[in-house]
């Protein structure tokens, strides 16, 4: 299975050059792909992993160097080139019609027909064979805006999988999956390997590079660092080749005595659309100086909780309480101006104003401060300040921050969410999914903020896919099932345990322990 | 930071250009459109550059600048329509009703100069401010509409046009018509009450100074002040907006109220300052409402922008009249000359800027 050199690629970039105004996002990229070979595609956030595939796949034109597949050169004008050659990818920045159902979205382009009209119950049930055959489970009929991001990535890989693809480019695909989900699309995707195609695929996570890849592609400031074998490689030279650095020793997690309850909730119950209870009696609380996580399948209520709590969705019935004083009916601002601060896992649609600029995301939840504004008008010093000094501290990588926020990498636009919620300094932290996306540099430094916010005694509800995220941070474990909590976990029961993430895993499918 | 920023150009001339961009669209289209035009006039047998110059001379010359100050008065309503407009859809909110308030602010300020018993000096600015609490009111029942009974601010705005101009219609026809004048028309107001003019012996009265102070008011409340971020950001993405604790229902309110107030106090300042008197159709046979909602789809949402997209059109206009009288250019071809520069323009624009609740598909853009 693992490709020599010698073989003939199956895809080969020669020379690729894609410059923005500012930025030279590509600069010279050589890369050559054999045949049934996984190629994992690594680099720190800005690196240029997404440009080069967007350019593979026809999104932008290059401005310099060819494409090859077997051998021939192609040039395309669009997607629809790309993917009638046969690429097909899972787009980081998700590409899907909001308004249309799970179904029509993965057979779009190539709909199942009945007298020249789309075939629903067709869609429906090749879609649901599809889910049911890869393990990733969703509703063909949920509309895709009610979806949670989770449950979207799956279907942008889906839907790649439908179409049937001979190069598979996977852009960041286990951003928000579980560690079980993550597992059966490497089977998946080593499946379809074995079979003669080629997989690129981008990732944080470089123990998915150790696991399912046979050569790392390293991207750096635009260029090609390095091609190695994954088998002669290991996670610290990897990521030596990323960052130029040795990744920090462990988290430094020191015992915390807590204080009194910061956020409390009670008997809550959270309604879906269809009247349905996503979120079904759940109690719990978070205490000063206390990171509790939220562990879980997308899907099984964490979002619609968290949103709850944030305020962006009125629970059907039970209370919560923001350092002791009921919040339930109070507005969103009510909740902030008591400490409250959010990073929401959706964070292109809620978390940002994507065509705004990086200064005014910055300063959304901070704008009553006086240093941003003084009687209601905007300080622009004070803005340029500010927002300088964010963007320096959490190292995002932008030409200015009068910049538009959607020429930002995925992972710099996670960290300006991050980092305009951490400058709160807040009381009570909701943390969903904090570093989806981002390199692990920028990871390490999200997790000693959230650290930092429970040293110094308030408190962090952290929602994450990632339960060796969960594990190297709380202090507590809630695991969620079909809206409800199923299982308390304390981490020092966990800490040497080494099952532990099999633990939250079975829980977490609705298991017992 | 990152090392491949070295290469970047980020030199002054590079940002000029970068800021002279969203110029270079309507310029183009305006010289297509003039192209076109000529095009169209050697086929109908019309000399282009008489035309053109007339053109010219009727938008912007004439004996002691008169044409410019005609196109001056008639730019007064549309850029003042035009920015009621694109306040509103700043927040995404799309406001339609622009006639209808422009007509009950209009209405109401007549009344109250006509009826109202107060001294002289506090009718004109109690009128004017009579004109923009219709305008307001007239905003405020359609964005009720759309929170209480869900019909959405697009539609509730059209519809409410047409019981404000038949509502308008009927009382100067009838109770309150100048029967005497045998016209269509209330009594005129009296002395004092009027807007003075600006350059005696034209129609360019003071209203022209206020509406260019409000679009200087509004670029700066929209660029430096909190609220006008709170608006910017609503528009950009609502969700986004109230995430960050925005009361987004408050602030749609508000806009609106802000908007319609707009478009009263337009119909105010043009019945006090060139009708003296609310005449049936004055205000919507011209199309003011309408050409101010496309100057400022055309703006991008940008009250500067408005500006000049309203004073093109008024140039347009009125040149139109200069082509006519100067070169025997024909009404109906300076008609379709005139609609093709603004379709032209039209195409080379982004029509829309987001309004709530769209987003075709989650593009290049969700995750
Ligand atoms: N549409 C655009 N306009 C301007 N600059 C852009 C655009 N898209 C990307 N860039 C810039 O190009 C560089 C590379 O971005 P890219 O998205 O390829 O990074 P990436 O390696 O995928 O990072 P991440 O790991 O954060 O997803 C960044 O500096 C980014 O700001
Ligand atoms: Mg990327």
């Amino acid at each position: 299975m693992v490709a020599t050199s010698s073989e003939a690629p199956a895809l080969e970039l020669r020379g690729i050059v894609k410059r923005f105004p500012g930025v030279l996002a590509n600069d010279h990229i050589d890369l050559a792909v054999a045949p049934g070979e996984i190629r994992a595609l690594l680099g720190e956030n800005g690196a240029g992993k997404t440009t080069l595939m967007r350019v593979l796949y026809g999104l932008y034109p290059p401005d310099d160097g060819e494409i090859l597949l077997d051998g021939k050169a192609q040039r395309f004008r669009s997607p629809t080139d790309a993917i009638h050659a046969g690429i097909g990818m899972v787009h980081q920045h998700f590409m899907l019609f909001p308004s249309l159902t799970v179904a029509e979205n993965v057979v779009y382009g190539r709909e199942p027909q009945r007298w020249g009209l789309l075939d629903r119950t067709a869609a429906a049930r090749q879609v649901a064979e599809l889910a049911e055959r890869y393990g990733l489970q969703v509703d063909p009929a949920a509309r895709v805006a009610d979806l949670p991001v989770g449950s979207r990535q799956r279907v942008e890989i889906l839907k790649t999988l439908y179409r049937d693809a001979r190069v598979l480019i996977l852009d960041e695909p286990t951003a928000v999956l579980t560690p079980q989900e993550r597992q059966g699309l490497f089977q998946i995707l080593r499946e379809l390997a074995s079979q003669g195609k080629t997989v690129i695929f981008i990732t944080h996570k470089l123990q998915e590079v150790m696991d399912l890849a046979d050569h790392a592609t390293v991207l750096r400031g635009g260029m090609v660092e390095a091609t190695v074998a994954v088998a002669d490689s290991s996670p610290e030279a990897l990521c030596r080749h990323m960052v130029g650095r040795d990744l920090l020793p462990q988290l430094a997690k020191v015992p915390q005595a807590t204080g009194e309850s910061l956020l409390a909730v009670n008997n809550l119950v959270v309604l879906d659309n269809t009247g349905r209870r996503i979120v079904d009696q759940v109690s719990f609380e978070v205490r000063a100086g206390e990171i509790v996580g939220l562990a879980g399948v997308a899907g099984n209520g964490q979002s619609e909780l968290v949103a709850a709590i944030a305020g962006l969705r009125s629970p059907a019935a039970g209370r919560i309480l923001l350092n002791q004083d009921d919040v339930t009916a109070t507005s969103i601002a009510a909740r902030r101006q008591a400490g409250l601060a959010y990073i929401p896992e959706d964070r292109n649609r809620v978390g940002l104003a994507l065509a705004a600029s990086v200064a005014d995301n910055l300063i959304l939840t901070g704008r009553h401060n006086p240093t941003l504004t003084q009687r209601g008008v905007l300080s622009q010093a004070g803005i340029e300040r500010y927002t300088t000094d964010l963007v320096e501290r959490f190292d995002i990588k932008i030409a200015s921050v009068r910049e538009a926020v959607d020429h930002l990498s995925g992972g710099n636009r996670q960290k300006v969410v991050t980092a305009r919620e951490l400058a709160q300094e807040p009381l009570v932290l909701i943390a969903e999914q904090p570093t989806q996306g981002v390199d692990v540099g920028a990871a390490e430094s999200i997790h000693h903020n959230l650290l930092a916010v429970r040293d110094q005694g308030r408190a962090v509800l952290l929602s994450s896919a990632e339960s060796s995220e969960i594990l190297a941070l709380c202090d507590r474990i809630l695991v969620m099932f079909e809206g409800r909590i199923v299982g308390e976990l304390l981490a020092e029961e966990l800490a040497n345990d080494p099952a532990a993430e099999a633990t939250i895993g079975l829980l977490a499918a609705g298991g017992e322990v | 930071m990152s090392t491949h920023r070295a290469t970047q150009d980020g030199s002054s001339s590079s940002q000029l250009t970068q800021r002279l961009r969203p110029l270079a669209a309507p310029l183009l289209a305006v010289l297509g459109a003039l192209v076109l035009g000529a095009l169209l006039m050697l086929v109908t047998g019309h000399d282009p550059l008489a035309a053109y110059r007339a053109m010219f001379e009727g938008a912007l010359g004439g004996r002691k600048l008169a044409n410019l100050m005609a196109t001056l008065a008639r730019a007064t309503p549309i850029v003042g329509m035009g920015l009621a407009i694109t306040i509103a859809l700043r927040g995404g909110y799309l406001n339609l009703g622009g006639e209808g308030q422009l007509v009950l602010g209009g209405l109401t300020s007549a009344l109250v100069a006509l009826y109202l018993p107060l001294p002289g000096w506090l009718l004109l600015p109690v009128s004017l401010v009579g004109g923009a609490v219709a305008g307001a009111a007239w905003a405020l029942l359609a964005t009720g509409l759309d929170r209480v009974f869900r019909v959405p601010l697009l539609i509730g705005t059209l519809l409410l046009n047409y019981p404000a101009r038949y509502l308008a219609s009927y009382l100067v026809n009838h109770p309150l018509r100048d029967v005497a004048s045998g016209m269509s028309q209330t009594h005129r107001v009296p002395e004092g009450v009027e807007l003075a003019y600006l350059v005696p012996g034209t129609r360019l009265h003071v209203g022209a100074l206020m509406v260019l102070a409000l679009v200087l008011v509004a670029t700066w409340v929209v660029r430096r002040t909190r609220v006008g971020y709170e608006l910017r950001m609503t528009g950009l993405n609502p969700d986004f907006a109230r995430y960050g604790g925005i009361n987004t229902v408050r602030l749609g309110f508000g806009t609106m109220a802000i908007s319609g107030s707009i478009a009263g106090l337009v119909g105010a300042m043009e019945v006090l300052g060139t009708h003296h008197r609310f005449i049936d159709n004055a205000l919507t046979a011209p199309l003011y409402a309408w050409t101010g909602l496309m100057a400022a789809l055309l703006a991008g949402s940008s009250p500067l922008g408005v500006l000049a997209a309203g004073l093109f059109f008024a140039a347009v206009h009125t040149g139109g009249f200069g082509m006519e009288r100067g070169a025997q250019v024909p009404r109906e071809l300076s008609r379709v000359l005139q609609a093709l520069m603004i379709l032209l323009i039209a195409a080379r624009s982004r029509l829309l800027t987001p309004t709530h609740r769209d987003a075709p598909a989650e593009k290049a853009s969700s995750s």
